[in-house]
């Protein structure tokens, strides 16, 4: 389908320092500081939010899910994960995601 | 000067300039909100609608915050600033008054010149003596500084555009501009809260006013025009027919049953 609007910038939204940028809808606007303004009052009217990112969806090289192979694990690979090991959970954020011990 | 830590420390003559003062910041914030809030669902694209209407509902909580203040000082609860006073009774510029008739340029205009002038009116109320009124300053600020970027952005753009948006925001420019001079017509308090180094004088605010717009206007290939003459009387209760216009239907609810909920 073709977009017949303005171009699209996809909004990245940080809720505090240190933590990730994640990755949360998209704007349509005519340059990047309309996309930075609008994405402000899309995506960060109700929650916290100190920091904003806005990438032209051009700019972005996406994988094909046709080639859903690619993430395929041919052979049990569980012994590489790492919530097997104990880990300060301020350096590791995928400590918080292992299973309860 | 020293600082007013609580409205209680007003002698009577500096009282009643701060409630001028402050019905002037809470009527425009209101009217201007509601002018901005009838764009909810016609502005140009989806996510300029859900700015604009946001922004709208900023105004509106200014305005609550200022009708707070006046509760404060002894004045009517907000409900009842807003709801209970007939249109020779508010305080707001024309300029805030004036129809959208659906125009963009206009209002887009119209709002880059309001926020441009409460923001040199904000910065200027940080720093002044009235304690309680300098916080709340501080807290309206960061708020007005965005609204300004967004009606930066918009003004800059459409001035440079096309010719077509070029010419509607110039005459955007020509109406709106001695409105918005409006917003600093002098009410006679102004000397009182000058000298009490509360707000600075209205004719030395509109000169920041201009040194503020003048870049933004330069940028956007805009001229103001030098002879423009400042549309007066709203901080004495003259207003256009459309104050009247906006206000039965804002009160619509109240005038029928004063003490309904909803």
């Amino acid at each position: 389908m073709t977009d017949s609007q303005l171009p699209v910038y996809e909004v990245f939204h940080q809720q505090a320092r240190g933590e990730p940028h994640v990755y949360v809808g998209s704007v349509h606007a005519p340059d990047p500081e309309m996309a930075l303004m609008l994405a402000k009052e899309q995506y960060a009217r109700r929650q916290a939010c100190v920091n904003l990112w806005v990438v032209p969806i051009e700019a972005i090289t996406a994988s094909d899910y046709e080639d859903d192979a690619l993430f395929e694990h041919a052979t049990d690979k569980s012994y590489r994960e790492s919530w097997g090991y104990k880990t300060p959970k301020t350096t590791h954020r995928t400590d918080q995601e292992s299973p309860a011990e | 000067m020293k600082s007013i830590e609580s409205f209680n420390d007003l002698d009577d003559m500096t009282r009643t300039a701060v409630v001028d003062l402050l019905y002037r910041l809470g009527d425009d914030a209101l009217v201007m909100g509601h002018r901005d809030s009838e764009w909810t669902g016609l502005a140009p694209i989806l996510e300029e609608d859900i700015a604009f209407s946001s922004m709208a509902q900023d105004e509106i909580g200014h305005a609550h915050v200022y009708y707070q203040m006046l509760h404060e000082l002894g004045e009517p609860d907000p409900d009842t600033i807003a709801f209970g006073r007939k249109p020779k009774e508010w305080k707001c510029a024309a300029l805030v008054c004036v129809p959208n008739n659906r125009d963009w340029a206009f209002c887009i205009m119209r709002k880059f010149l309001f926020d441009s002038a409460e923001l040199v009116r904000l910065a200027a109320l940080t720093n002044n003596s009235l304690v309680p009124l300098a916080q709340l300053a501080r807290k309206l600020k960061g708020e007005k500084n965005f609204h300004l970027m967004h009606d930066r952005l918009w003004v800059t753009r459409l001035g440079q555009a096309v010719k077509a948006s070029q010419d509607r925001m110039q005459r955007a420019l020509d109406q709106a501009y001695p409105l918005a001079m409006g917003l600093f017509e002098s009410t006679g308090t102004d000397e009182v809260l000058a000298q009490k180094n509360i707000c600075p004088r209205e004719a030395d605010l509109m000169k920041e006013w201009e040194s503020a717009i003048i870049p933004v206007l330069t940028e956007a290939g805009l001229q103001i025009d030098a002879n423009a003459q400042p549309v007066l009387g709203g901080r004495t209760g003259k207003h256009p027919e459309a104050l009247g216009e906006l206000l039965n239907s804002m009160q619509l609810v109240y005038n029928i049953d004063p003490s309904a909920k909803w």
